[in-house]
């Protein structure tokens, strides 16, 4: 795999290139998220790098580090063949500052991309022409793939019936318990921050 | 409206003049897996269509932190579900690329072969459906036909029609059956006579060709920038495949084509999904003319692949691997990779995320339906009402795919 | 400080250290099983052999040994550098050892990985150290093979009762000889020791005793397989449902650190394991200490009573309320306990002290039991110091028996259930307990209100030390259980007054502020979100 992308990205832009690395042969970039659109636009227009595929946007969430939510962006071009992989942190613990500005006049394709990482993980993006949720219905309260959001939790738009209306003892409402369905021995938890007793 | 026994001139009549909403809604026979269409007519025009997808989510990748890499294989086969093979293959190759494992030789022309089976499956829905929805249903029920007869040798190899779940991290699950290379050998050429036969009765009829040709067309840097691959992409003019432009598997040492189109409208995109089944064949037959007949499937890697069963019930060392891989996961080095192939609607991506644990951090599936669809409005704006469903029936889009 | 290379990193060590216990306080881990930082080093297991590079201009010490040729089918005689166990050389300023890096210690972690699992029974699905067990570890990490023996596996007893509380399994016996050295070298008492040679080898109990004393389960929790288990834990549960949870022992005043497993599908406490804190319990706990978790769930409060008979928390509190009508606070006395945390006794102290300007404070706790120079303390309460800290005059609790006879005090709140006393002369009194255990206050009481034991809510605890110590939660609070301090806001609400706290956050840092707080101590509470 060519250095070229990250060394264009590295001389062009400097100190907001935040961390680069080539790991399993993916050239990435982590980039400070004032220059996001700056990086878009000169990747795209760049004759050298022709980034003109959008590949994938997508969330990561990080919650023990801050700023937490990783929007991870890949490219590809096809003419030269070379692809890249940009990321920018945003948000704060609470998901507070979680915003990016919007690169659908770039490319038209991250569209739908970016709305669906405004509905998974909570991440604005400025300057899209019509952020609203894509994949979960627009009553939907929270982010599902923040880390924070709890995998069971269920949020019915019909309310589910109590145990008047069935006639029998309902031993769960939601669809499993909170640690059925997998040994969850695998996964530590986070240390247990001050809650109220 | 005015009572009609009132005596009216031509032209005074007046008509409603906002434009008309109509909601093709998910449940609708020629909505593939559930879309809603929300269309704003202006008689038989489309003004303004807004595309509602997100009913088949199911919440896949939020499921996969809570279990291992191997237990990620039975939601993959869920994505693209009428070519299960290519995702379990692809979600395979990416989790081998971050441990670097590679797998045998035999493997890997069976992993070409299943593939393979899966994508002429794939087309072949597709274009039975165009097909079906424009009125002619006898070339989808040949079609179907065909597909009966991949789905035959996908139940002898896996035991299951559809969703197999037969990739494993390292191998496959079972080796090739000793029917495997005669049932490939007496269905293709079979299979290519349906299709050739379902080509003849539609290419050359006016009305098929009236519904398809000029109709949603897009250009191939339009396509480009909206992030569309495979078929799609490929009938606007744009050669990018994956199994040519970077190689995966033994696609390097095959012979084959691929179809490009040039008008990019749905016309091309339903022939290039028919010359497509064409190439697939032809690499179907050389993978299984390469495969060997003997060795093994797996690699030898005992810390992703389990090991046999009856070493399992009578030696230690086997008991621990088996318990280790099983409760607590292949352990995957720690870092990102995105790892991608050619699917059946284009270029299907994992993006994974590992801790250094078994289980995944992150596991985002890219796919290829999802951005196709999202430039869906653009080809139908402007056209009539009609013009949908032979256009959406050309994009493919799988409901498991692009809502994941 | 003086250093030393291992794999190429340096590592620095205190004098007297050796190799594996210099890595193991930077968090490197040398495979052992053998060695435990807490007991002495006899190096028979060879798991952690490592190659000690020899000092410039000396000849490296090698072994003469055969080796198979794979082409000609023979032996041929090789040489290959002899390893040192790091769990007994002591570490040298300048010394270089390679331990990951070099071919021929991984060479030896394998075969001896090979050799411990020869006879290894395949036991897995049975034994309790499933999931948590080094030989499993190990094998993955290091081995990865499978071992060349095709012979049948040597025999040995299994299930073998050595005491009231430990089971012992021969085959799966590494003879690391961890059991009998604790036995020696801490619990003081060597009932333990290993008969046979070879593959015979066993452990066994000195004829004529049983392993019983106070520390038995110890030999379980250093036992690196699954060979020495408990009857209290065998076969309950399964470790990797088990979540797990940093608590304080609440079973005397030494207030040994813990593990509390859990499993949260059923919210139950299925053990403790000892915590290492090198300056309170070291790595061990008592058998005593380490039953305790089960008062989790054994002779709990769960809902309120008023008068004997079930009622609704908030019905409870009306009855408060009616109970402490018009009432001069010169008769009310309150009751600190000191096996509650220093969170519920400063609640119960504002409500007394500051809010209702009462004087009349009292202890309680539990009587005085066994002690021995180990661990175990002859106060049973785990937080005595902390109540002296937040009310040094507090009379104890035969004063308030004696009050209460006399009729100078006729309305009392209590925190918990337990008297070293007598309290039968409580019955004449109108007595409210908020408490999580039933014991003779509780008994006596009119109104009780369930609180939360230590496993439910985060508290703090002062060993006889003075050492403040914090319990994790780990359960959640079951029945209609309650923290006690949030009980007792609400108490302070019924009867008209307003608390000055609600959320832990608030407790806490008004407990800061208060109490004399030893200012040295390591686990202290710096601050509320600790």
């Amino acid at each position: 795999m060519s250095q070229l992308v990250l060394d264009k990205l590295r001389a062009r832009f400097g100190a907001s290139v935040l961390e680069t690395h080539s790991d399993f042969g993916d050239d990435t970039a982590v980039v400070s998220p004032d220059v996001w659109r700056a990086v878009g636009e000169f990747l795209r227009r760049d004759p050298a790098l022709d980034f003109d595929l959008p590949v994938d946007l997508c969330g990561v969430d990080y919650p023990d580090r801050e700023p937490r939510m990783e929007v991870v962006l890949h490219l590809y071009s096809v003419s030269r063949r070379h692809r890249v992989r940009v990321k920018a942190r945003v948000g704060d613990a609470e998901m507070d500052g979680a915003e990016l500005d919007s690169l659908v006049s770039i490319w038209p394709g991250l569209n739908w991309l970016e709305r669906e990482v405004f509905d998974m993980s909570g991440v604005r993006f400025r300057g899209h022409p019509d952020l609203r949720r894509i994949l979960m219905y627009p009553e939907f309260e929270g982010h599902p793939l923040q880390k924070t959001y709890p995998a069971q939790r269920t949020q019915p738009l019909v309310p589910y019936r109590t145990e008047e209306e069935a006639g029998l003892p309902l031993e769960k409402q939601a669809p499993f318990g909170p640690d059925e369905g997998m040994p969850f021995g695998r996964r530590p938890l986070p240390p247990p921050r001050a809650e109220d007793g | 409206m005015e009572p009609l026994d009132v005596d009216l001139e031509e032209g005074e009549i007046e008509l409603p003049a906002e434009p008309m909403h109509l909601n093709m809604g998910p449940a609708h026979p020629a909505m593939h897996g559930t879309v809603r269409i929300v269309l704003e007519l202006s008689g038989e025009t489309i003004v303004k269509g807004d595309v509602q997808v997100g009913y088949l989510h199911r919440g896949f990748e939020k499921m996969c932190e809570r279990g291992t890499w191997a237990q990620v294989f039975p939601y993959v086969d869920r994505l693209n579900y009428v070519s299960p093979m290519l995702n379990n293959v692809g979600y395979a190759l990416a989790v081998e690329k971050m441990c670097g494992i590679v797998v045998p030789e035999r493997c890997q022309w069976y992993r070409m072969a299943l593939g393979e089976l899966a994508r002429i499956s794939d087309h072949l829905t597709c274009t039975g459906a165009i097909a079906m929805e424009l009125g002619a249903f006898t070339p989808f029920l040949w079609y179907v036909k065909a597909r009966e007869m991949v789905w035959d040798i996908l139940e002898e190899e896996t035991g299951a029609r559809l969703t197999h779940s037969f990739g494993r991290i390292g191998g496959m699950a079972h080796p090739p059956t000793p029917a495997f290379k005669d049932l490939c050998r007496t269905a293709l050429p079979q299979i290519l006579a349906i299709v050739e036969e379902g080509e003849r009765m539609l290419v050359k009829n006016r009305i098929f060709l009236d519904r398809l040709e000029n109709v949603g067309p897009i250009s191939g840097a339009d396509a480009t920038a909206m992030g569309w691959t495979g078929p799609c992409l490929r009938a606007s003019g744009v050669a990018y495949d994956v199994r040519k432009a970077h190689p995966y598997l033994k696609y390097d040492e095959v012979d084959f084509e691929v179809p490009v189109g040039t008008r990019g409208d749905t016309l091309d995109r339903f022939l290039v999904r028919l010359g497509e089944i064409r190439q697939s064949k032809r690499i179907i037959e050389q993978a299984v003319e390469r495969m060997a007949d003997d060795g093994p499937v797996d690699c030898d890697d005992p810390r992703v692949v389990l090991p046999p069963k009856d070493d399992v019930y009578t030696t230690i060392e086997a008991t621990i691997q088996h318990f280790k891989l099983v409760m607590e996961g292949a352990k995957v080095p720690k870092g990102e990779c995105y790892s991608y192939t050619e699917a059946g609607n284009g270029e299907l991506g994992y993006y994974l995320v590992s801790d250094g644990t078994g289980t995944p951090y992150r596991v985002r599936i890219r796919p290829p339906c999802f951005q196709i669809t999202g430039g869906l409005s653009r080809l139908i704006e402007g056209r009539m009402l009609s013009d949908i469903v032979p256009t959406f029936g050309s994009l493919n889009m799988i409901g498991g795919e692009c809502d994941h | 400080m003086p250093t030393f290379q291992l794999d190429g990193k340096t590592i620095p060590f205190e004098p007297g250290d050796t190799i594996i216990r210099a890595a193991d306080r930077q968090g490197i881990e040398i495979p052992h099983y053998c060695w435990h930082p807490g007991l002495s080093a006899p190096a028979n297991c060879r798991m952690c052999l490592v190659e000690i590079l020899p000092k410039a201009g000396q000849r490296p010490m090698m072994l003469d040994i055969l080796e198979l040729d794979a082409s000609s089918g023979e032996y041929k005689p090789v040489q290959k550098p002899k390893l040192q166990p790091a769990c007994y050389i002591a570490a040298a300023e300048g010394m270089e050892v390679l331990s990951d890096a070099s071919a021929n210690v991984a060479r030896a972690r394998r075969d001896v990985q090979e050799l411990l699992l020869l006879n290894h029974p395949v036991d897995c699905p049975i034994c309790d150290q499933s999931g948590e067990c080094k030989l499993q570890d190990y094998w993955l990490t290091y081995d990865k093979t499978q071992k060349r023996m095709r012979d049948e596996p040597v025999h040995k007893p299994k299930a073998v009762e050595f005491g009231p509380t430990i089971v012992y399994d021969g085959e799966r016996c590494v003879m690391c000889t961890r059991c009998v050295r604790f036995m020696d070298e801490v619990a003081k008492d060597p009932v333990l020791d290993m008969r046979q040679r070879g593959n015979l080898n066993e452990i066994f109990v000195a004829p004529g005793r049983k392993l019983d004393g106070h520390y038995t389960f110890m030999t379980e929790h250093v036992c690196p397989v699954g060979a020495l288990t408990t009857k209290d834990f065998r076969f309950k549960a399964r470790v990797w449902f088990l979540r797990t949870a940093q608590s304080v022992c609440q079973g005397c005043a030494t207030g040994c650190n813990t593990h509390l497993d859990y499993d949260p599908r059923n919210n139950k406490a299925y053990r403790y394991r000892p915590r290492d804190n090198e300056k309170v319990n070291k790595y061990w706990m008592c058998d005593e200490g380490m039953l305790t978790y089960k008062e989790a769930h054994e002779g709990r409060v769960l809902e309120a009573t008023v008068d004997g008979a079930q009622r609704s928390v908030v019905a409870a509190l009306d009855a408060v309320r009616d109970m402490f009508q018009g009432v001069p606070t010169e008769s009310v006395g309150f009751v600190l306990s000191a096996r509650y945390s220093l969170e519920d006794n400063w609640a119960l102290r504002e409500l007394g002290l500051v809010l209702m300007g009462s004087k009349n404070l009292y202890t309680s706790g539990r009587a005085d039991g066994y002690e021995d120079d180990i661990l175990i303390h002859r106060d049973k309460n785990s937080n005595t110091q902390g109540v002296r800290q937040l009310a040094p005059g507090a009379k104890s609790l035969q004063a308030l028996v004696d009050d209460v006879s006399t009729g100078r005090i006729h309305h009392v709140v209590a925190l918990g259930g337990s008297a070293p006393v007598d309290v039968t002369p409580l019955r004449g009194a109108k007595v409210v307990v908020v408490a999580a255990h039933r014991g003779p206050l509780t008994d006596a009481a009119t109104v009780v209100l369930p609180a939360t034991s230590w496993a439910e809510h985060s508290g703090t605890y002062v060993n006889a030390r003075g050492m403040r110590q914090i319990a994790d939660k780990a359960l959640e609070p079951q029945g209609s259980s309650k923290p006690a301090w949030r009980l007792l806001a609400d108490v302070a609400v019924a009867l008209g007054y307003e608390p000055s706290w609600t959320k832990l956050k608030q407790v806490r840092t008004q407990l800061i502020g208060s109490a004399g707080a030893d200012a040295s101590s390591p686990s202290l509470p710096t601050s509320p979100a600790e």
